[in-house]
């Protein structure tokens, strides 16, 4: 009975549901401000997202009469359902260990692609031109990207794990940084976390990734025919997928706590992902143009994913 | 319930162009001089968007001219309520310097109604972005009311 409140309670309101939805929109906040004083102007409250979620709430939803309408509904809200559960599922270290077994980095490995998935039905359905360009956009980078974060998680994995076997559980991968200090000073992890720092902004699509959404080329490809409540999902899904990966990259490379009091340790996990946000994406996004589709595809094959491989190979050798 | 949101919805519009023939001196006013980072709409919350999907306020530029008047209906009625509308310089509404051209053959406001009206030919930035304050303001009369629904 008391697992079954636990783990209520973690994919309503800590670490999942109404906590991630609330970092979400913080980060969102904060990246547009400090997005804004980079560019010397004065910039949105920090509660804009907010207001932006709340406005669409009160709008008109229009469906496009030659739209699919069931996948059209169902894109945005299956895509935050399914970033709310991953959020639940993140480890936050001290505070909250996450999902415990065997593999759950697998089972993170298939439950990232989901708002990537959300996006390319929602184009797909939309019957938009636009839409199914994002969708094809999308689908082309997301198997470019997905190369480096398994190549990635099999290095901290082989970092962490004994002889000749690799850790395939975030759990253990923790433990051992809370043992041998966080990967992030290893010299041996420091081509894997490169490759995930280029990952960051090609999953959300900003700056030089920002391909799939580009709003001067396809006007926001997917999201092109979506209007009110279905486009404050999606919005809030991108806000929430910001937080899983930002955790996601904390809890692999740097999730050592301060302490053992649970709120220093929070504000101390939040400092994290807020210090990673504005290096990745933020300083990111307002210093960078956009590549072509190609380009994209190139940094992640061939910069990316071999500097990953390097790592996993290195940590396979020097154990 | 819309009563008492109306102050916070309002924070939020998203801005959209809307050309109806201009001829591209009120687009210029509006895409590089006052929605650029010297004058900072966002920090009214406004946002540019690029579908009319996702727009609050519209601005809307130029004379009608016949062979954009059914795409530029369209478009417009692609934008979900509530929506407010803002005429950009003197051609949406007596047809400026077009105003006897075959081209065209009314005035914006007999198919459209516009909310504000910032006149000039162009209109200077801060004239643009008093129209889009007084937008908002219309926009919150319209939330109090509680006449958001389709019109």
């Amino acid at each position: 009975m008391s697992n079954i409140l636990e783990a209520t309670f973690a994919l309503l309101i800590f670490p999942g549901g109404a906590a991630a939805l609330a970092l979400g929109l913080f980060l969102k906040g904060i990246d547009r401000r400090v997005a804004a004083r980079l560019q010397r102007r004065v910039g949105p409250p920090l509660i804009q997202p907010a207001l932006d979620i709340l406005k669409l709430c009160t709008k008109e939803t229009l469906i496009p009469t030659t739209a699919n309408e069931a996948a059209f509904i169902l894109a945005p809200v299956l895509g935050l359902a399914g970033v709310l559960v991953t959020a639940a599922l993140m480890p936050i270290g001290g505070v909250w260990s996450g999902v415990t077994g065997l593999g759950d980095l697998l089972l993170l490995l298939y439950l990232l692609p989901i708002p990537a998935m959300a996006f390319m039905v929602a184009g797909s359905a939309s019957s938009s031109p636009y839409g199914a360009l994002g969708f094809s956009r999308e689908m082309a980078i997301m198997f470019a990207y997905e190369m480096p974060l398994i190549a990635a998680f099999l290095a901290c994995g082989a970092r962490a794990g004994g002889v000749g076997e690799a850790a395939m559980s975030l759990q253990t991968i923790m433990n051992y940084q809370y043992a041998n200090g966080p990967l992030l000073f290893d010299p041996v992890m420091l081509p894997a976390l490169a490759a995930m720092i280029i990952f960051i902004p090609g999953t959300m699509s900003v700056g030089l990734f920002d391909i799939p959404e580009a709003e001067p080329e396809v006007i926001e490809g997917p999201l092109l025919e979506y209007s009110g409540p279905l486009l404050a999902a999606f919005n809030l899904m991108s806000a929430v997928k910001l937080v899983i990966v930002l955790e996601l990259v904390v809890a692999l490379f740097w999730p050592n706590p301060l302490g053992s009091s649970v709120i220093v340790n929070l504000i101390w996990h939040v400092a994290k992902c807020l210090i990673l946000m504005l290096v990745t994406v933020t300083c990111f996004r307002v210093s960078t143009g956009r590549l072509r589709l190609e380009q994209g595809f190139t940094v992640f094959v061939k910069y990316a994913a071999p500097l990953a491989l390097v790592s996993l190979g290195l940590a396979s050798i020097l154990r | 319930m819309f009563k008492s949101l109306g102050s916070l919805v309002t924070r939020s519009p998203w801005i959209y162009r809307l050309n109806a023939g201009s001829c591209n001196g009120c687009d210029v006013e509006m895409a590089t001089t006052a929605l650029i980072p010297r004058y900072d709409v966002e920090r009214l919350g406004c946002k540019y968007c690029g579908s009319p999907r996702h727009a609050d306020i519209v601005l809307i530029s130029g004379p009608l001219t016949l062979r954009v008047r059914d795409k530029v209906l369209r478009v417009f009625d692609e934008i979900p309520h509530p929506k407010v509308t803002v005429a950009v310089g003197v051609c949406p509404v007596t047809g400026g310097a077009f105003r006897d051209s075959y081209t065209c053959d009314t005035a914006l406001d007999q198919y459209i109604n516009l909310d504000v009206i910032v006149p000039g030919c162009p209109p200077r930035p801060q004239a643009i972005i008093e129209g889009i304050a007084k937008a908002l303001e219309v926009w919150k009369e319209r939330m109090e009311e509680g006449a958001c629904s389709r019109s």
